[in-house]
């Protein structure tokens, strides 16, 4: 078949493409081979999201005395969060296949094999397309720690097909991955160990943020390990290195979460002559267009990101782009969220990239505690509020929150990035009262 | 429409109140007109069905041109039309019409200056500070716009109303951060940004005068200087190039013979530019600088010498180059290349030369028609070495070293006879008496 536009992967990026070029009025056909939804719907931001709202709705039940609330006999049914996860991605599954179908958007079930001059291979047919799309997505990177294959070592994917509690839960890898599973477990009572390589847990974020969070977490009954480095498994025990001594622990369940790597080989892309950046990942331009006339590449595929909302976005603009109208990806202002208790979220540059990026910057933090309705809702937990700005021009470049539900404000700070308001503009804005969201407003009295 | 005060050529129609087929009775207002100084309505002189618009809302139309018809059903109104009718008039319900379509229009319609019009529009259109309309004022206003800094296109360079929409459609939206940088420092937004939805962001911004995806720099300095020579040569003179070649082989072979000899070593350059001195010897008149109504002959010569430095093209001079010998004409060369490759260049060594050379040869190329520098009348261009083939008395074909000489000369001042008779000289010298005092060369002529 000819079509004027292929999606291969129906994540974040492919159905969003898919279905915004469809509505464009081209032919679209989408090939995915396992479920619609890709790594978001099925293995990560979904059932993860929805894994920490039962650790959270257990975690609320069991503190809730400081608000006068006493909840008796408490339990928790693993099985039945599960069974609550696994019907929101059905739901979310049928909703993505529905709006295809509106769409007029032909679904192939299969792997792709992409071969020169802009055509590819499903179930042994050959169609061709104007424009591909290259959305494959990423998959958990497996460290070659020997002893890692035996079965109670799992990775993000695999613990969440594990519907009973383990007795302990030790993490490899103190990342975003690692820091929302730990909170998961923890919440609900489950002895957790993160074993994190580095200095400090989430080493992209702030660091103030990120010891934040850590200490938070430690508060539910996470340890941290930091520096340690993992030896072997043997058996049920973990061998690591902490501070030059070996060390052993034992370890009901295991969760690898070193980070994730694009999902590149056994589509035919080394043959097609397709570029690839020093970090295995596609190589595309700010318009997501790769070396190859007519091919295209959005999402974890590229290595950029590895985040939902950001191959979306540069899903987006590919579609802009084959349409013709001028559009770019702005990385700089793509927010980002651990959705642990408490949340984190940032938007913008750190202080220290602002300084490697030549900025002379001013900046200012406060703690969310200052805040009425935080720690109204929030008794007992710490908070941060940080902002970087270009000095030269009170441009906003940089939020950093960590406390309570802060992803859900995060979009304002990135509008604000977006349209570059200056402290002067922001004083300006008006922030609802009382929110959490005053913070953002607050935030600017400390700024040096 | 009627003339409103002693100094007004033309008022703006602002806004028709009728539409054809409408009937108006005498004193009906029929549009709004507006001068610089105040608005008035248009009463109708007459009554009847109105026929024609001949002009749209916003067209600035010249006093005592027709500016509607009324009469009755099917009269024949041709006679009435004014002259640019083809341009803004519309039989069809004046609307409000696009900005630019209405610039445009207008600009047509200005530019071709009805018969009627006391004045030619076109040549007082585009000129500042004539003051602003009122209503170009109050739009201005409404949208945070200063109309005094506009570019007027009414009469007189008055800033009218299309000026106004005419500059938001062209301003592109700034970030708050990119608009500090555009007013501290002066800094300019290019037509789409990379910001959300095109908005131009901070870091967007560039000086006055930039093009994408390339770095622009001002014209300045010898580069400034270089461009004007050029222009001003190839604007001002009749340029012919003649194309040649010499046997180089003697010339290598008197090069070695030097070095055996223990002498100073001379480059095919320097033994060419004593061939120049030689050749103008017997074709003085090469040596000439042409001045517009006189040509000056030149008794010495001052060869000029085309330098590659880092700060661009240079012609250094080598005064009096006629009196010196090869050593010296060769060491002199050298000097005045390297002072100008370090910058230590006197401004007298860089002026008053009367012949000059310059040579491409050492970079690969074959040929090419060298560009006078003004007011000489010659520069003589050498190229690389090739092979060649060349026949000998017996008939026998074999390859040999070549170099190309190309002559550009001014055709104003010399013919192309003399100066091909120039170039025989010349590479008679090179090929059959290299490296010979230029006194040695018998005339040919």
């Amino acid at each position: 078949m000819k079509y004027d536009f292929a999606v291969i992967g129906a994540g974040p990026a492919g159905y969003v493409a898919a279905k915004k070029a469809a509505s464009a009025g081209l032919k679209v056909v989408m090939v995915e081979k396992k479920k619609l939804g890709g790594v978001c719907l099925n293995e990560g931001c979904v059932p993860s999201k929805t894994l920490l709202q039962a650790a959270k709705t257990y975690h609320h039940a069991k503190h809730g005395s400081i608000f006068g609330v006493e909840a008796g006999s408490l339990s928790f049914d693993f099985g039945k969060a599960h069974a609550h996860k696994n019907s929101v991605m059905d739901r979310m599954r049928d909703g993505i296949a529905g709006l295809m179908k509106k769409h007029k958007v032909e679904v192939i079930e299969g792997e792709a094999t992409l071969s020169k001059g802009s055509s590819f291979t499903v179930n042994g047919e050959t169609h061709e397309a104007d424009n591909i799309l290259l959305c494959t997505g990423s998959s958990p990177t497996i460290p070659p720690i020997p002893g890692i294959e035996a079965d109670h070592i799992v990775d993000s994917t695999g613990i969440l097909n594990i519907d009973t509690l383990p007795k302990n839960l030790v993490i490899v890898g103190g990342g975003v991955i690692g820091c929302e599973f730990a909170c998961v477990y923890a919440s609900v009572g489950v002895p957790v160990t993160v074993l994190e390589a580095m200095p400090e847990i989430c080493p992209n974020l702030d660091s103030e943020i990120a010891a934040i969070l850590r200490k938070e977490l430690e508060k539910k009954g996470v340890t941290f390990q930091l520096g340690a480095k993992v030896e072997s498994f043997e058996g049920k025990s973990v061998r690591f290195t902490l501070d030059g001594e070996s060390k052993n622990m034992d370890a009901d369940l295991v969760l690898v979460a070193t980070g994730r790597r694009p999902n590149v080989s056994g589509l035919g892309l080394e043959e097609i002559g397709l570029d690839f950046d020093p970090r295995g990942g596609v190589k595309v331009d700010n318009r997501g267009a790769t070396n190859l006339p007519g091919l295209w590449a959005a999402g974890d595929v590229t290595g950029q990101a590895w985040l939902a909302h950001a191959a979306s976005r540069m899903a987006e603009v590919v579609v802009h782009n084959i349409n013709g109208q001028k559009d770019q990806m702005r990385h700089d202002t793509m927010p980002a969220v651990v959705y642990t208790s408490p949340e984190v979220a940032v938007v913008g540059l750190t202080k220290e990239e602002a300084i490697d990026r030549g900025f002379k910057v001013k900046t200012g933090k406060i703690p969310m505690a200052i805040n009425a309705r935080y720690i109204a809702e929030n008794p007992g937990e710490e908070g941060m509020c940080k902002v970087v700005l270009d000095a030269d021009t009170n441009r906003l470049i940089g939020v950093h929150m960590v406390g309570g539900a802060c992803s859900e404000m995060i979009f304002g700070a990135t509008a604000m990035l977006e349209t570059e308001l200056r402290e002067e503009e922001i004083a300006e804005i008006v922030f609802p009262h009382p929110t959490t969201s005053e913070i953002m407003k607050d935030v600017f009295m400390a700024v040096r | 429409m009627p003339r409103q005060g002693q100094s007004v050529e033309s008022c703006i129609l602002t806004e028709w109140k009728v539409q054809p087929g409408d009937t108006v009775a005498e004193g009906d207002v029929l549009a709004v007109i507006e001068t610089d100084k105040a608005s008035f309505d248009l009463e109708s002189t007459a009554s009847g069905t109105v026929l024609e618009l001949f002009w749209e809302a916003d067209d600035d139309v010249p006093v005592l041109a027709n500016v509607i018809a009324i009469g009755a059903e099917g009269e024949n109104i041709d006679d009435l039309r004014p002259a640019t009718e083809s341009a803004s008039a519309t039989a069809l319900p004046a609307t409000s019409s696009t900005p630019e379509s209405s610039a445009v229009q207008s600009t047509v319609a200005a530019d071709q200056s009805p018969a009627s019009a006391p004045v030619d529009l076109s040549t007082t259109s585009h000129v500042p500070s004539s003051g602003v309309s009122p209503r170009a004022r109050k739009k201005a206003m409404n949208l945070g716009v200063d109309a005094e800094t506009l570019v007027g296109t009414g009469p007189g360079g008055r800033v009218i109303e299309r000026d106004v929409d005419a500059f938001l459609a062209g301003t592109p939206r700034l970030s708050a951060a990119a608009r500090v940088r555009a007013k501290e420092q002066g800094l300019e937004a290019p037509v789409r940004g990379s910001g959300i939805a095109g908005m131009a962001l901070a870091s967007d911004m560039r000086q006055p005068g930039a093009i994408e995806g390339a770095e622009v720099e001002p014209v300045k300095g010898i580069r400034k200087l270089i461009a004007e020579r050029m222009m001003q040569s190839l604007n001002g003179t009749a340029q012919l190039t003649l194309h040649s070649s010499f046997d180089v082989t003697n010339c290598q072979k008197y090069r070695k013979k030097r070095l055996a000899d223990g002498e100073s070593k001379v480059s095919i350059n320097d033994l060419i530019a004593q061939a120049i001195l030689a050749a103008l010897q017997n074709h003085p008149e090469m040596n000439a600088h042409f001045l517009g109504d006189r040509l000056a002959v030149f008794h010495e010569v001052n060869l000029g010498i085309a330098v590659d430095s880092p700060r661009g093209l240079m012609v250094p001079v080598v005064q009096e180059a006629s009196k010196m010998s090869l050593e010296m004409l060769s060491s002199e060369i050298k000097k005045k290349a390297i002072a100008c490759r370090e910058g230590t260049i006197q401004p007298d060594d860089l002026s008053g030369g009367t012949f000059t050379l310059t040579n491409l040869g050492m970079l690969g190329v074959e040929n090419f028609t060298p560009v006078l520098n003004v007011p000489e009348i010659a520069i003589l261009g050498v190229g690389g070495i090739s092979l060649k083939p060349k026949k000998n008395e017996e008939g026998e074909v074999s390859f040999v070293d070549q170099i190309s000489l190309s002559l550009t000369i001014d055709h104003q001042a010399i013919d192309g006879a003399p100066a091909a008779r120039f170039i025989q000289t010349l590479v008679n010298h090179l090929e059959n008496h290299p490296g010979e005092n230029p006194q040695k060369i018998e005339g040919e002529e």
